[in-house]
């Protein structure tokens, strides 16, 4: 068997990423190495990878086997063993093809995104580490293996979002990432160690975990089960952990759109689906993490309509679009939250990438009333974004519509009317915002006349052009039986399904009439305010909704700044007042004890050092003595 | 007699040392030498590694009578546990000597070699008099490095260490003669030897208490435990590069190994009586130092808290009376001592260069340095705790311990991976990465001496993440052998 592979396709983007991190170091210390090379190297790494999923997955075709590689025993203690495992079915090969076709793409965009930057090798160092590390989570056969993919990726997005580190602003954006992830990671820590008393007495990779948890007690199943959603909030940017998101924007744009396409924040979603075999378990945390995911998509929702830069509110709708994913995963849709990560990382990559097409014409200006009448400047950009904008605002038959039918059909269906609702409304939220971008980018009247813009070279284009072909057919893989269809993606993922729901036909025709009228509803509302904008009014907003409802400010307030006080209390006070106090206390009054006693010999300190010098000579020459 | 290898790495520093004392040799000279002679012992070290058997009992032993009448024994031993910590520093101390390499004073050097000498016999000594020999002769050219060769305050940095460690080791003292005196009144004859002093039967609980708290402060003093750890701030910030990096990455683990190696055998049902209250001391240490750590501003006395923050971590895993706490404690010791003294390392020569402890002063140094800031970063990932370096596998391990020790202590103990990004990030921000306009233009990038002197730290971290089980086989018979012979835990 050529099993083997499966490591390949994470070490082949880890030694790209090796190599091309020491090729750096000798680029800006020794002699200089064209980009071309860092090029070649880089941007070949994750489509190597690629094609190694692509031969495991024309394996799987019609069959429903597993493919297993341990390379090696990563851990042995007192006889049980943790290896460094990979798991290939068909849930993680899924996520693989795209992962890497979509980064891959990234990569090569990034490649002219780039071209004039100093740090362009590092950049491709981390690009590629960044993409081994996602490859490693979703490949890996145990929780422990994978939260080394998970960590692996959060500090590769801290070092991409403070990449130009010079600027405090942009650390401090990848510091709050970091932070954020680690308050979840802290969470996925704990669950992965209960699991390990409670369900890893036959080991710790997910074959023998499914198979042990069904004896693990129901309240430690709900346990495990919440603090692994944390790890998942975290990662995935949900309500109340989704502050680094938005901030993590500071990063160059191909970043943006690798964070938020195709990899990290879809990790969350991944992990619930993967562990599919616990929440199966416990439907009630199932019904918390489906109402978070409704929340935090309205709740982005409503941000992203008041929001002025052009990534910003990007960055929002990529929350708002987790959340549809965690409703689906939450009422055990696994396979439809899978299916909408899948469009989401072609549609998502698309407007970063475009957005950052537009961004460098406009020699970085982010802000979309200053950008306006992009529709004849860049038409190519304009028309890949159009389709990336129909499809997340579900138009039929672009992609989304496919993934987020099937989402409100899960939560109607599941008889979750509330979420459903929150969903709708969502649906209308994201056509008018999308829109909003879309016509006021494109359709306004010139913000300024004079502009020269700054030309687009192929490997900008390129990419857009296969991602809008993706976004429009993306969705064909899901197209339910309904509409005449073989809902293929239903059918790979079937251990994934829900297979409890049943909708009535006309029910279902019902529900999508109503998505798609409520992205009707959006556009025109849109239309209606901002086509043919006029970009001489530049809107000031205030208020709850632009400031984000406060959350960065009532975290600052109420936690940081009262950490900090403890930690001054606890350094200034605590040890220098009281535990140093008493300690010099007692040391002066020994002190002064010393004196009285020192009073009482008068002793010369020449025949002290006279002393000592015997000492020495005689324990050496002893231990001589004894050694011989 | 046969051929004592233990002894050769003892004495051989010091053997150097007194030589040079006497012979005529410049500065440069002595570093030379000084250089070769940790290279020779890192040679012979390597050997004791090839050679030391997979069992968890003492080997390459060394029993020869001292002082006769009071049953004083010249009595040397490695298991698995001073093993790796022998590994440890064996290969820290060349590394640091390329560090350390220009401007030193000859005095510098033979203190040095006088403490490699002090630092390898407190590992070796298995009789209590000779343990405490070395651990005395350790400190004191400390004590003359930092009072000499120090900044700031160095002379009340070195009062204040002195007045902590004499009162901790009076206090060791006095219990190991105690333990004497109780061994001859209950077997007729005199032994400090610790197989031997393992045997006494007729201490009360009362004594026995008073006696395991003696040991204990001493070295809950050189860890430092919580409340013992107000020395640590001054000392660290005060010393010389050379000085904190051995008191940091070397010595407060021996405070740790002192506590395996005679605290437990000695005293094993209080060990474990009193385990809940060190595993609790140590988180509580973990969180309380990793809080104060988040508003310095002196680089040196951030990495000073962190370290306690560590070393309460480790004795967490130490008292966690299982395989999964004390392996991970010991590979804790190994990765953070790599990866705090090679901190402390760079830090001094960012002081060095430029002056500065202050973090606000700094910044932009990434820039400047940009080979210096990879190994920051390395160092400072591994203090995080990130997978793929050895700071995760420890911290993993000693949660894993926690855990099975008590299910809350598990929960609270696994904070830890918050509360070192806490403050290391914001710090690398401040310090490293972001430009905030000082000058920092006489700062230098790392040369190839001290590329070569990190890459060992570097690699080692790195590797023990990737493939950590390959370092463990050869100290787990070791903590079996503490947890069934020694605790007598059967299902741990």
């Amino acid at each position: 068997m050529s099993n083997f592979l499966l490591a390949w396709i994470v070490l082949i983007p880890l030694l790209s990423s090796a190599a091309l991190g020491l090729m750096y170091l000798f680029s800006i210390k020794i002699v200089k190495i064209p980009n071309i090379v860092f090029t070649l190297i880089g941007v070949s790494a994750p489509f190597a990878s690629f094609w190694i999923a692509t031969t495991f997955f024309l394996q799987m075709i019609g069959n429903s086997e597993i493919f297993l590689y341990k390379a090696y025993r990563w851990l042995g203690v007192d006889g049980y063993d943790i290896d460094m495992g990979f798991m290939a079915d068909k849930l993680s090969i899924f996520m693989v093809l795209f992962i890497t076709f979509v980064g891959g793409l990234i990569h090569l965009y990034a490649s002219g995104y780039m071209k004039n930057d100093d740090g362009y090798g590092k950049f491709f160092f981390y690009f590629n580490l960044f993409i081994a590390s996602m490859l490693l989570l979703v490949l890996a056969d145990s929780p422990i293996i994978m939260f080394i993919g998970w960590e692996g990726v959060g500090v590769c997005s801290y070092f991409l979002i403070s990449y130009y580190y010079e600027d405090e602003k942009n650390v401090q954006a990848g510091n709050k990432a970091f932070i954020a992830n680690r308050v979840g990671d802290l969470g996925f820590i704990i669950a992965m160690i209960t699991m390990f008393y409670y369900a890893g007495a036959n080991g710790f990779d997910y074959i023998n975990l499914e198979a042990s948890m069904a004896s693990v007690p129901p309240d430690v199943l709900t346990f495990i089960g919440l603090a692994l959603f944390v790890g998942a909030i975290g990662k995935s940017a949900q309500i109340p952990l989704f502050v680094w998101l938005p901030d993590a924007m500071a990063g160059p744009t191909p970043v943006s759109a690798l964070i938020h396409a195709a990899t990290m924040v879809t990790a969350g979603v991944y992990m619930v689906a993967r562990f599919h075999f616990l929440y199966d378990l416990i439907p009630d945390v199932g019904l918390i993490i489906a109402y978070v995911g409704a929340f935090s998509a309205l709740f982005a929702a409503v941000i992203a309509t008041k929001q002025t830069d052009i990534k910003k509110i990007l960055a929002y709708s990529t929350m708002s679009q987790l959340g549809y994913m965690f409703i689906a995963v939450g009422l055990g849709g696994y396979s439809v939250g899978i299916f909408h990560v899948f469009t989401h990382a072609f549609f998502k990559a698309l407007l970063f990438m475009g957005a950052g097409a537009v961004i460098v014409a406009l020699h970085h200006e982010q802000n979309i009333f200053k950008m306006g009448g992009m529709k004849n400047k860049t038409p190519l950009v304009y028309f890949t974004m159009l389709i990336a904008t129909l499809a997340i605002a579900g138009i039929p038959p672009f992609a989304g519509f496919f993934s987020k039918d099937e989402i409100l059909l899960t939560a109607f269906g599941s008889g979750e009317y509330l979420i459903w609702i929150m969903g709708v409304v969502t649906a209308v939220l994201t056509a008018y915002y999308m829109f909003r971008l879309l016509f006021v980018v494109f359709h306004g009247s010139n913000y300024k006349e004079e502009r020269k813009l700054h030309a687009l070279n192929k490997s900008i284009t390129m990419p857009l052009v296969i991602l809008a072909m993706g976004s429009m057919f993306a969705g064909l893989i899901g197209v339910p039986e309904l509409l005449g269809g073989h809902n293929l993606i239903g059918i790979w993922l079937s251990d994934w399904r829900n297979s409890s729901l049943h909708v009535a036909h006309d029910t279902e025709f019902i529900l999508m009439a109503v998505n798609i009228l409520a992205a009707i509803v959006g556009i025109s509302i849109a239309y209606k305010k901002f086509f043919k904008y006029d970009m001489k009014i530049v809107p000031q907003y205030e208020g709850m909704i632009w400031n984000k409802f406060y959350i960065d400010e009532i975290y600052d307030r109420f936690i940081v700044q009262k950490i900090k006080k403890i930690s001054i209390f606890i350094s200034y006070k605590v040890d220098v007042n009281i535990i140093d106090m008493v300690v010099m206390g007692l040391s002066r009054s020994f002190i002064r004890g010393g004196h009285f006693i020192s009073k009482l010999q008068n002793a010369n300190t020449r025949f002290y050092a006279f002393t000592m010098l015997i000492g020495i000579s005689v324990i050496s020459t002893y231990l001589i003595m004894v050694m011989r | 007699m046969d051929f004592g290898i233990l002894s050769v790495i003892i004495f051989l520093p010091m053997f150097v040392a007194l030589l040079m004392l006497i012979l005529p040799i410049g500065a440069k000279g002595t570093r030379n030498i000084a250089f070769l002679t940790s290279i020779i012992i890192f040679i012979l070290v390597s050997l004791v590694y090839y050679n030391f058997e997979l069992s968890g009992y003492m080997q390459f032993r060394e029993h020869h009578t001292w002082i006769t009448t009071y049953g004083i024994y010249y009595s040397l031993g490695i298991d698995g546990f001073s093993l790796i910590i022998l590994m440890l520093i064996a290969t820290l101390i060349p590394s640091a000597y390329l560090w350390l390499w220009d401007g030193r004073t000859k005095g510098y050097w033979i203190s040095m070699m006088l403490i490699q000498t002090g630092i390898t016999g407190t590992l070796f000594a298995q009789d209590l008099i000779l343990f405490y020999f070395f651990w005395e002769a350790m400190l004191l050219p400390v004590f003359m490095i930092i009072g000499m060769f120090g900044t700031g305050n160095r002379v009340f940095s070195t009062i204040k260490i002195t007045v902590y460690t004499i009162m901790g080791s009076l206090l060791m003292l006095i219990s190991i003669l105690y333990l004497g005196v109780a061994f001859f009144n209950n077997y007729g004859f005199w032994s400090f030897a610790l197989n031997d002093i393992v045997q006494i039967t007729n201490l009360t609980r009362t004594e026995e208490i008073w006696l395991f708290a003696g040991f204990m402060i001493a070295f809950a003093i050189k860890i430092p435990l919580f409340p013992f750890h107000t020395w640590l701030l001054e000392t660290y910030s005060n010393s010389p590069t050379g000085g904190v990096f051995l008191l940091s990455s070397i010595m407060a683990k021996l405070g740790v190994y002192g506590i395996v190696r005679f605290v437990m055998p000695i005293f094993p049902e209080l060990y474990k009586e009193f385990a809940p209250f060190f595993v609790w001391i140590g988180i509580f240490g973990l969180i309380y130092f990793g809080i104060a750590a988040l508003m310095q501003i002196n680089i040196k006395k951030m990495f000073a808290y962190s370290s306690a923050s560590h070393l309460g971590f480790i004795v967490t895993g130490i008292f966690s009376l299982n395989v999964y706490g004390m392996t991970g404690a010991a590979f804790l010791i190994i990765a953070h001592a790599m990866a705090t003294g090679g901190l402390f390392l760079l830090v001094g020569k960012m002081e060095y260069s430029l002056g500065i402890k202050a973090i606000p002063a700094l910044g932009g140094i990434a820039k400047k340095a940009p080979i210096f800031t990879v190994f920051f970063a390395i160092m400072l990932l591994c203090i995080v705790g990130l997978p793929g370096t050895s700071g995760f596998v420890s911290e993993f391990l000693i949660i894993l311990g926690a855990f099975g020790f008590s299910p809350s202590a598990g929960i609270v103990s696994a904070f830890t991976v918050l509360v070192a990004a806490s403050f290391m990030f914001w710090m690398f921000q401040k310090a490293i990465l972001s430009d905030s306009g000082n000058d920092v233009s006489q700062m230098k990038d790392l040369n190839f001496k001290e590329i070569v002197g990190m890459l060992p730290l570097a690699f080692l971290i790195i590797a023990m993440g990737i493939y950590p089980d390959w370092f463990f086989y050869k100290i787990e018979p070791t903590i079996q052998h503490y947890l069934i012979d020694i605790l007598e835990i059967r299902n741990y």
